[in-house]
């Protein structure tokens, strides 16, 4: 028989250890969590591509590879000197449509604001060259308002607006380094058409935000 | 076509599967004339690394005939007897243009996996998990290899497919291990494991000027092989304590680079074995170090350790003390195919290393479950199975 001072004893301590734990989870939770200011969520991510900074705006500036690059999900149009419209969809799929207003702020420095999208999105980037010989390193701010509800919806959804800057960062530096992106989705496999829709979704997990 | 799928954990079989076809500006399509087993398919196989789901096609050793081309293809036709490394390498990142082609930044589609595991992302793999990529693999008719002018070359006239097919893989990582050790002349190399891998680094460690090279195996076939073939003088590690023999063979110094080409699998003797053996099919630990283990017990101080075995995740009780203390260099990693293949070929055509001869069990591709079987219990002195999907 256990007496009930041993009951609480167990009780007290399963509490205690109970506590501790949520209050791990929840520091490292915070932690990765994205900034806050003034009621903007604020990330900065950054990828290294290996071409000088003269090459990286070369190809952003040669218009014919710029198109045959985007063609699977944005369309660009030019509307002055510095400024641009450009409309994306969800390189997902998911038929999410986003217009957006692209300001060209210096000779290495680009903003954009969404103008029509799911999500009301900010953000600039900046081209600085990498020490030594490693290229061009491309430095991305992104400012996104979002109730802590849709953000939680977004994030389960996939469209978490870090994680689409992530694969953005890397699509373009696949795409300048070697004038293509990868995928492996519809290589062959013994797989049923249920199994490869499953195949799929964690093909999609496996690729969401991840950098090399 | 036909290809032989992962089914579940240790269970292969031969099903119809649509055939590949070009995607991206790069790819080349390849006609597989010969595909070979590698002991690291027995790690997916087995269930030890992550990510492989029902359907997979397995294989990455591989060669064949090109049959199409992406139009952004320069240097291959169809028609072209190619043979491919294992590691997709872009050739336009930062490690593509200094040679760590197995470290390239573009050629894993899905990093997410690798990039929790291991800090980043490397290359991806043909036929290696979803962790390594998604990629079908090479137990097929056909394959899709992405960067076709990076990673597939055309072979010499003359060298038979049951040779040149370990230029994908068993060769080029097999050299680079031997590579690793920095050999200036006169050293003695101990290489532990004497399967494909294993008697490649030892060849090469020959080639590369090592005075002496000893091999470290339990399968008297394999060492007698390996010490018929090129002379190397062998230790069973089942009847003699190795560090031990290795520190009288050196008179006391200790070899002077040891190379580890066994991986997460290994075996050895004694308790260490069976609790390392217990933990990791109790998923508590992902890889068995012995090898590593007793490499950098062995080696000389201030010497190299060389390991080119896979290994995935973790492992405990590495002596990281001796290691630290005896100023050792550890230098490893998945071979940097493209940068060895082509001088490799050359050998091979020289008739400098003839690797044809690991090719002991050539099946079609019908039998590739059975090939396995055979292949990991190491019956009937197998020491490669290699698969010809073609019908002869």
């Amino acid at each position: 028989m256990t007496s009930n001072g041993t009951r609480w004893a167990l009780a007290g301590a399963a509490t205690v250890a109970a506590v501790g734990v949520g209050r791990m989870v929840a520091r490292r939770r915070r932690r990765h969590q994205p900034g806050r200011e003034g009621g903007w969520y604020v990330v900065q991510r950054a990828i290294t591509v290996d071409r000088p900074v003269n090459a990286v705006i070369g190809f952003w500036t040669d218009r014919s590879r710029l198109d045959r690059a985007l063609a699977e999900w944005a369309t660009l149009e030019r509307l002055d000197d510095n400024r641009w419209r450009c409309v994306a969809r969800d390189p997902a799929g998911g038929g999410t449509e986003w217009r957006a207003e692209l300001t060209v702020d210096g000779p290495r420095r680009l903003s954009w604001r969404v103008t029509e999208g799911p999500v009301a999105q900010q953000g600039r980037v900046e081209l600085v060259p990498a020490p030594r010989d490693r290229g061009t390193e491309i430095r991305a701010e992104l400012r996104w308002r979002s109730g802590p509800l849709r953000r939680a919806l977004g994030l389960t959804a996939g469209r978490d607006p870090d994680l689409a800057l992530r694969d953005t960062l890397r699509r373009v530096k696949s795409l300048i380094e070697t004038g293509q992106m990868i995928d492996t989705r519809h290589d062959p496999s013994g797989r049923s058409p249920a199994q490869e829709a499953a195949t799929d979704r964690v093909r999609e997990r496996l690729t969401a935000g991840g950098r090399p | 076509m036909k290809a032989l799928c992962w089914e579940g954990v240790r269970k292969l079989a031969v099903r119809d599967v649509p055939e590949p076809r070009i995607r991206a500006e790069g790819d080349i399509i390849v006609r597989v004339r010969a595909s070979s087993v590698c002991g690291s398919d027995l790690h997916l196989i087995n269930g030890y690394l992550p990510a492989m789901r029902e359907g997979d096609i397995l294989g990455h050793e591989f060669m064949g005939e090109v049959v199409e081309t992406g139009p952004g293809v320069r240097r291959l036709k169809a028609g072209d007897r190619v043979v491919v490394g294992s590691v997709v390498a872009c050739g336009g990142c930062w490690y593509c243009r200094t040679e760590q082609y197995s470290l390239c930044d573009n050629s894993n589609p899905q990093p997410v996996l690798t990039e929790k595991l291991w800090g980043h992302a490397p290359a991806g793999i043909l036929g290696y998990s979803h962790a390594a990529g998604g990629y079908a693999g090479s137990h097929a008719e056909y394959i899709r290899v992405p960067f076709g002018d990076v990673g597939a070359f055309r072979v010499p006239d003359g060298v038979p497919d049951d040779s040149v097919v370990f230029a994908s893989d068993a060769l080029p990582t097999g050299w680079m291990a031997a590579d690793f050790c920095g050999l200036k002349g006169g050293e003695v190399v101990a290489v532990w494991g004497a399967g494909g891998v294993g008697q490649m680094a030892a060849r090469a460690a020959q080639i590369l000027g090592a005075e002496r090279v000893i091999v470290i195996d339990r399968l008297p076939e394999r060492l007698g092989t390996a010490a018929a073939r090129f002379g190397v003088e062998t230790i069973n590690y089942a009847e003699t304590d190795v560090l031990e023999a290795l520190r009288e063979l050196t008179a006391g110094r200790g070899p002077d680079a040891c190379i580890e080409a066994v991986g997460m699998e290994s075996h050895d003797v004694g308790p260490v074995h069976a609790y390392d053996t217990a933990k990791q099919a109790a998923r508590l630990t992902t890889d068995r170090p012995a090898p590593v283990r007793q490499a950098i017990m062995a080696c000389r101080k201030g010497g190299t350790v060389s390991i080119v075995g896979v290994y995935g995740g973790l492992v405990d009780k590495f002596p990281l003390g001796a290691a630290m203390n005896k100023a050792l260099v550890l230098r490893m990693g998945q071979m940097h195919a493209q940068r060895y293949i082509p001088m490799l070929l050359d050998r091979v055509a020289a008739g400098e290393i003839d690797p044809g001869y690991l090719a002991t069990h050539p099946m079609s591709l019908q039998d590739g479950a059975r090939g396995y079987e055979i292949f990991e219990k190491k019956q009937d002195g197998c020491l490669r199975t290699v698969l010809h999907p073609q019908p002869a």
